[in-house]
Parts: C-alpha cells; sequence; structure tokens
C-alpha cells in the first residue's frame, strides 16, 4: 500500500528494462521527478529546501524518498530559499554532496548567496525550473535563471526530463572536477510537468561515473582550522577572482570532456551546443535552448535549408563550441535566436551571447522575443520566426503578440 | 582564598593580536567562550564587528574553523554546517554563530527564528551593544529608547523601544535561553558552560560594551556594564522552555540614571526638558523588571 501511494504521487511507472541501454530502467516520469532522482542517484547527501511552484514536486519527492529510506540524505525544511541556499553552502563547506531545488522568485531572493557560493569555490548542484518575476507568473520562461548568469554558476539547459537527469550526473562530476557551482534549468510545467520516457540508470552504474564525494579545498577540516570568507584586502581578491576566472574558462572544455565519458558508460551523447542540419547550404539557423528546441527540431524537417543550434551550456557561453558549429554556414547566413526570456534590454540573452561569442564575424543575426511568461510557442510560431527571417526582419522582433 | 595565580581560563583558544576597539566587549566575550569550547568547534559569523576583530584573510585570532557568511544568514549557513558535520558523525563538534545585534534582531531574525523553530543543534551568541557599530553606529532595533547613533541623530535620538529577543526566542520553546554580563563573569561561564552542554537550539545574549558607539571611556566598560545589571536595565536570567528563572537579584534599588549618566549617547536626556524621557526609561525598566519577577513566578508555579 505504502508503495503505491510512493507510486502514485511520484509519477513513477515502472517498465521493463530492454536492451536499448544496459543496467537502465525504463520509466514514465515528469521532469521534476527526473531531477529528484538524478539527485539521489548521485547520491546526494543534503537537501534544505523551500517550496515555491513549479520546482515544488522536486523536493516533494526527495522529501519522500529520504522519508522512506530510498536516499541516504537529511532533508531540511528550510524558512526561505535564502535560508536554503546558506544551508547548502554551509553543508558544502562541511564537505557534503548537496541539492536544493527552486524556482523565479526562490532564485532571486537567493541571488546574494548564489554570489557567495560561487566565489566561496563550493561544488553544488541545484535544479531551478525557470519562471518569471511579479506581477505573477508562474510559467515556463528563462529570465530568472538568465538573470543569474553573472553570479558565477555554471548553467545547463535541459530539453527533456531524461538531459535534465543525464545533466545532472554530469554537472556534479563538473562541479567537483572544478570547485564551481552547476544550475540545471528546465522548463516550467512544459518539462516539470509533463511525463516523459525516461532512462534511469542503475546506481551502480553512476557511481562508477561519480566518484564519492571528497573533500576539497574549501572543506571544513576539524583537524587543521582555518577561517574561510574573511574580509579580503585587495590584491588578494583580485587574485581570487583570476583565479576563478582561469578555472571557469575550462568549464567548455571539460564539459564537452565529460558529456564524451558520459556517453561512453551511459550510450546518450550531448553536446554544449548541439548543430542539427548546418552546413555550407543553410541560409538561415534558429537558435533555441530548452524545450523549444524540440519543437523547432519538428519544424525544420518541412525547411532544408534551415539548421537548428540548441545551447545547452549557457554560461560560461560555450564560445568555440558555437563557433566550430557555425563554421561551414555561408555567408549569407541568417542567425534567429529564439528568447523566452526578458532581461529589460533592447536584446534578449541568447541575441547578447551570441553576438559576443560571434563578435567580428560577417553573421547576420535577427532577435526574436517569443514565448515570455509561458506563452505558447508552437509550431506555427517558428514557423512566422523563419518567415519573418526571410523577409523583411527588423534586429529584434516580438512574435505572436496578442 | 584563591592563589592570585589561578587564572579562570586554563587553555586559550584564542591568539594574541584581536583588531577590537579598547574596552570593547567581543574579545573578552569570545576569549572565555573559547576556552570553555575547546577547539573541537565551528564557529558562523554573519556581517558585525567580530567578522572584523576575529581577522581578515589569512588572519584568524581563532584556534578553531570559523565560517564568515552572509549578514542574514548565520543561523542557516550554521544548519547546513550542522548537518554535513552530523553526516560524517562529528555530532560532539560544537556549531555557534557569534552573531551582533543588527545580524540577530534586524536582518537576521527570520533565520534565526527558522533555526530555533528546527530545533538545530547550534549555540548562538549575541553581542548587544546596541547598534551597527561596525558601519559607523547606526541604529538597530536593539538600540536603546534615548540613544543618539548616526541615524537618530541630536533631536532626532531613538523614541522607539528595542525589541524584546529574549521573548521572541523564548516563544521557540528553546531548551535554554540566557542573558549575560561581562561584569558578572562567573554567571557568565556558568551559562556559556550550561548552554554548551544542552542539546538543541541555545541562545545566550550578552550586553555588549561600545565606547566609540555609548560614548563612554574604554577603563568604564566592565563598570558600566555592572551598572547596566544593578540599574535593572539589562537583567539576569536564564530561560528554559519557556520557563524563566531570573539568576541575579540586585539587593537594593539603583536609578538607571545611575547608569546612563556615562554614556554620551544618552546625554542629551540630562537636558531639564528631557527629564520625561527619563522618567519613561525609569518606568519601563520597572515594568520590564516587573514583568521577568512575574514570569519566574510563573515558571514556579507550572513546575
Amino acid at each position: 500500500m505504502k508503495t503505491e501511494i510512493l507510486e502514485k504521487t511520484s509519477g513513477i511507472r515502472h517498465k521493463t528494462e530492454t536492451s536499448l541501454y544496459p543496467r537502465h530502467q525504463q520509466l514514465i516520469m515528469k521532469g521534476n521527478y527526473a531531477a529528484a532522482e538524478a539527485a539521489k542517484l548521485c547520491r546526494v547527501g543534503y537537501v534544505p529546501a523551500y517550496p515555491i511552484t513549479p520546482q515544488t514536486t522536486i523536493v516533494e519527492r526527495l522529501s519522500e524518498m529520504v522519508a522512506t529510506g530510498e536516499m541516504d540524505a537529511k532533508y531540511t525544511n528550510m524558512d526561505s530559499e535564502h535560508s536554503a541556499f546558506a544551508a547548502a553552502m554551509g553543508a558544502a563547506l562541511g564537505g557534503e554532496r548537496v541539492f536544493t531545488a527552486t524556482a523565479g522568485q526562490g532564485l532571486f531572493y537567493a541571488h546574494e548567496v548564489l554570489h557567495a557560493i560561487a566565489h566561496f569555490r563550493l561544488p553544488m548542484v541545484v535544479a531551478n525550473v525557470g519562471r518569471p518575476s511579479i506581477p505573477w507568473n508562474i510559467w515556463s520562461d528563462q529570465s530568472d535563471s538568465l538573470s543569474q548568469r553573472d553570479t558565477g554558476w555554471v548553467q545547463f539547459y535541459g530539453e527533456s526530463s531524461q538531459e535534465v537527469l543525464d545533466t545532472m550526473i554530469q554537472a556534479y562530476l563538473l562541479a567537483e572536477q572544478l570547485n564551481l557551482p552547476v544550475m540545471v534549468v528546465l522548463d516550467a510545467f512544459y518539462q516539470s510537468h509533463t511525463s516523459e520516457n525516461v532512462w534511469v540508470p542503475d546506481i551502480d552504474l553512476v557511481d562508477e561515473f561519480l566518484p564519492a564525494k571528497v573533500p576539497g579545498p574549501m572543506s571544513i577540516d576539524l583537524e587543521n582550522p582555518k577561517a574561510f570568507g574573511g574580509l579580503v584586502p585587495p590584491e588578494h581578491y583580485n587574485k581570487l577572482n583570476y583565479t576563478y576566472w582561469r578555472d571557469a574558462i575550462q568549464v567548455e572544455e571539460k564539459a564537452e570532456q565529460i558529456a564524451a565519458d558520459f556517453a561512453t558508460k551511459f550510450g546518450r551523447e550531448y553536446h554544449n551546443v548541439e548543430a542539427i542540419n548546418i552546413g555550407p547550404k543553410t541560409k538561415l539557423v534558429l537558435v533555441t535552448v530548452s524545450s523549444i528546441t524540440s519543437t523547432a527540431r519538428g519544424v525544420i524537417k518541412k525547411y532544408p535549408d534551415v539548421g537548428l543550434l540548441k545551447i545547452r551550456l549557457f554560461k560560461p557561453f560555450p564560445k568555440a563550441s558555437v563557433q566550430e558549429a557555425l563554421k561551414d554556414l555561408p555567408k549569407d547566413a541568417i542567425l534567429a535566436p529564439v528568447e523566452r526570456n526578458f532581461l529589460g534590454d533592447r536584446e534578449g540573452a541568447i541575441f547578447q551571447e551570441m553576438q559576443r561569442a560571434l563578435y567580428g564575424m560577417p553573421i547576420k543575426m535577427y532577435d526574436f522575443y517569443a514565448g515570455a511568461g509561458g506563452k505558447d510557442v508552437p509550431p506555427d510560431t517558428i514557423e512566422k520566426i523563419i518567415h519573418l527571417a526571410r523577409t523583411n526582419p527588423k534586429e529584434v522582433n516580438w512574435v505572436d503578440i496578442a | 582564598m584563591k592563589p592570585a595565580n589561578e587564572f579562570l581560563i586554563k587553555e586559550e583558544q584564542v591568539f594574541s593580536g584581536a583588531l577590537s576597539c579598547r574596552g570593547c566587549g567581543w574579545s573578552l566575550l569570545v576569549r572565555h567562550l573559547a576556552s570553555l569550547l575547546g577547539p573541537d568547534t565551528v564557529y558562523v559569523l554573519p556581517a558585525s564587528c567580530f567578522s572584523i576583530i576575529s581577522g581578515p584573510y589569512p588572519l584568524s585570532e581563532l584556534k578553531a574553523n570559523v565560517v564568515h557568511t552572509l549578514f542574514a544568514a548565520a543561523p542557516a549557513t550554521a544548519t547546513g554546517v550542522r548537518a554535513a558535520l552530523d553526516r560524517q558523525g562529528k555530532t560532539k563538534t560544537h556549531v555557534v554563530v557569534l552573531a551582533g545585534d543588527g545580524g540577530t534582531f534586524d536582518i537576521g531574525l527570520q533565520a534565526l527564528s527558522g533555526a530555533a523553530a528546527r530545533s538545530e543543534n547550534i549555540l548562538y551568541i549575541v553581542n548587544n551593544n546596541g547598534a551597527y557599530m561596525n558601519t559607523g553606529i547606526q541604529s538597530s532595533t536593539a538600540t536603546p529608547y534615548g540613544a543618539i547613533t548616526t541615524t537618530n541623530p541630536g533631536e532626532g535620538y531613538k523614541k522607539s523601544w528595542p525589541k524584546d529577543l529574549m521573548g521572541i526566542i523564548a516563544a521557540h520553546n528553546l531548551p535554554y535561553a540566557a542573558t549575560c554580563s561581562l561584569a558578572y563573569m562567573e554567571d557568565f561561564r556558568g551559562k556559556v558552560m550550561r548552554a554548551r552542554d544542552t542539546e538543541g537550539f541555545r541562545l545566550l545574549m550578552i550586553d555588549g560594551p561600545c565606547p566609540p558607539g555609548h560614548k563612554t571611556e574604554p577603563g568604564d566598560s566592565i563598570s558600566i556594564a555592572r551598572l547596566a545589571v544593578d540599574a535593572r536595565l539589562f537583567p539576569l536570567y536564564e530561560i528554559e522552555r519557556q520557563h524563566y528563572k531570573m539568576t541575579y537579584k540586585p539587593e537594593t534599588f539603583l536609578p538607571v540614571t545611575e547608569c546612563l549618566k556615562h554614556q554620551g549617547r544618552f546625554k542629551h536626556l540630562f537636558r531639564e526638558e528631557n527629564k520625561v524621557m527619563l522618567e519613561d526609561i525609569q518606568e519601563h525598566t520597572d515594568d520590564n523588571w516587573n514583568k521577568l519577577l512575574a514570569l519566574e513566578k510563573l515558571a514556579q508555579v507550572l513546575a
């Protein structure tokens, strides 16, 4: 009976193992449960949590797994996201592998702690289910995480529940190799509350890929006490930033290497960016993150000269990977970022980063705001963007404004 | 009679060279506290005078781990540290927050309430010097009625009463909370030991001398702290699961003016036109004292 109830609330339905991915089980689960499952598979030891829609079912599921003993971890209901992230910071200093999840206002509220975690050089992984700020809106939007671009966190955006689960496993390895925090972002409702097929690896397979957490340079050592984070004079502060920068610029290469190792071990391939139908005959390339990518994948099948560039690693922005993906494009090709964010600027976040990555290159780029606040971006909208980009686009365009 | 060379502190757990102002309470407080807690301790510090006193990078006054954290987040950070240590079986290691009144009464109150309500196994020390002294004497909600600060200057002196933090914290049903004065050292040390040996969330509030903030002579810090207790401005008591117990009752009545007159921050109250303010403070102080006696009586009735 108990198991039945758990299955009901967790939304997990067991299927049989097949030979497609050995040492995996194929389950049907929502994106939020995939994130919770990943935290368990990564043997997270501490989960400080605070509820916020549409993240809440992640921490609910984790609290269930801890309560039943399915997961060997400590779970704490905190008094705010500010406190939840601060507790995550404390436990990471204590040497534990930690996880929490948040969304929208929660991430905004935790802003100063995000800076502290990153600049303390504490490895951890956090799931953010993207939603915008007030006036109240709980639907899919990347303005929350994209506005935290400059806090020093690595950011991955997942296209599917499978990708969220797989990316979290890779993210812990990356975080602990470079002593950097990583945010894995999934779309509100389109991913968080939508059930999909997910191949869940056996935990011992994950163990072979992700070694047990060991104390890092910023771990409390009772035998060798020291002070962490006291007032740092200017010359030292500047050097700390240099060492941070030195390590952060390795993220692009490390992430690609970790994804390659993951593919060998688990059989599923990921890259920092994914180029679909991009070659010498491509005239237009849509640039997307998260679940809009899946819609665009379908649409471009009708358009042989339209390609798609999916950005999976967003921060630090994978400049070399983007340039490599676009290297065969003809000079008169057009790039069309599809933005599900608004950061108060003329151009959206993807456009800004793409311009930075391609500065000095003769590629035309037109920006397309679509889908903020969870507004649906169906195939029709993608087709509108394609047509507009080819006919008479402005530099910045808003599509489907009611 | 103890021999003259028998010191209270048997083994120093701090290095020399604390960066406090002359007459500051923090260094004396932490010296005694650390010697009673020992080296198996992790201190968590929000922004406060003590985050500077304990040493800028790469220095540290304490012979133990120190985590400097965000102003609003010390009890939450300590919660995470505690969780990690417990996971690793280090349940005997003390986790101690050292905070000022701003970080406790104001910006840190939510996190404090959260940690207290969760019964986190943390010792919380608040050195209450009655203002944001580290940033230059700005008013906090712990600043006494009538005091002048840089944000309640001149005739704009503070005209609201400080929060009853102990009342707020008592409402969390803590296993142990107490007020302490550095002028009553045996009482203070006894309370530290009691707090140390109690499990759960514990809080000690210490009256913090601050010569630059209170406009006092550094050499008078301890005698003014003693006057604060004797004039019942800073009563000494313990709270165990909402049961109050006075730990010191002055035998004779001492008017509040005997303590306030030594502090420049109250100087304006002694002008003839402000006489009523002093009467207000005396009345409020008497009310508070009587309330505490009544709470103590209530605890005896319930016991």
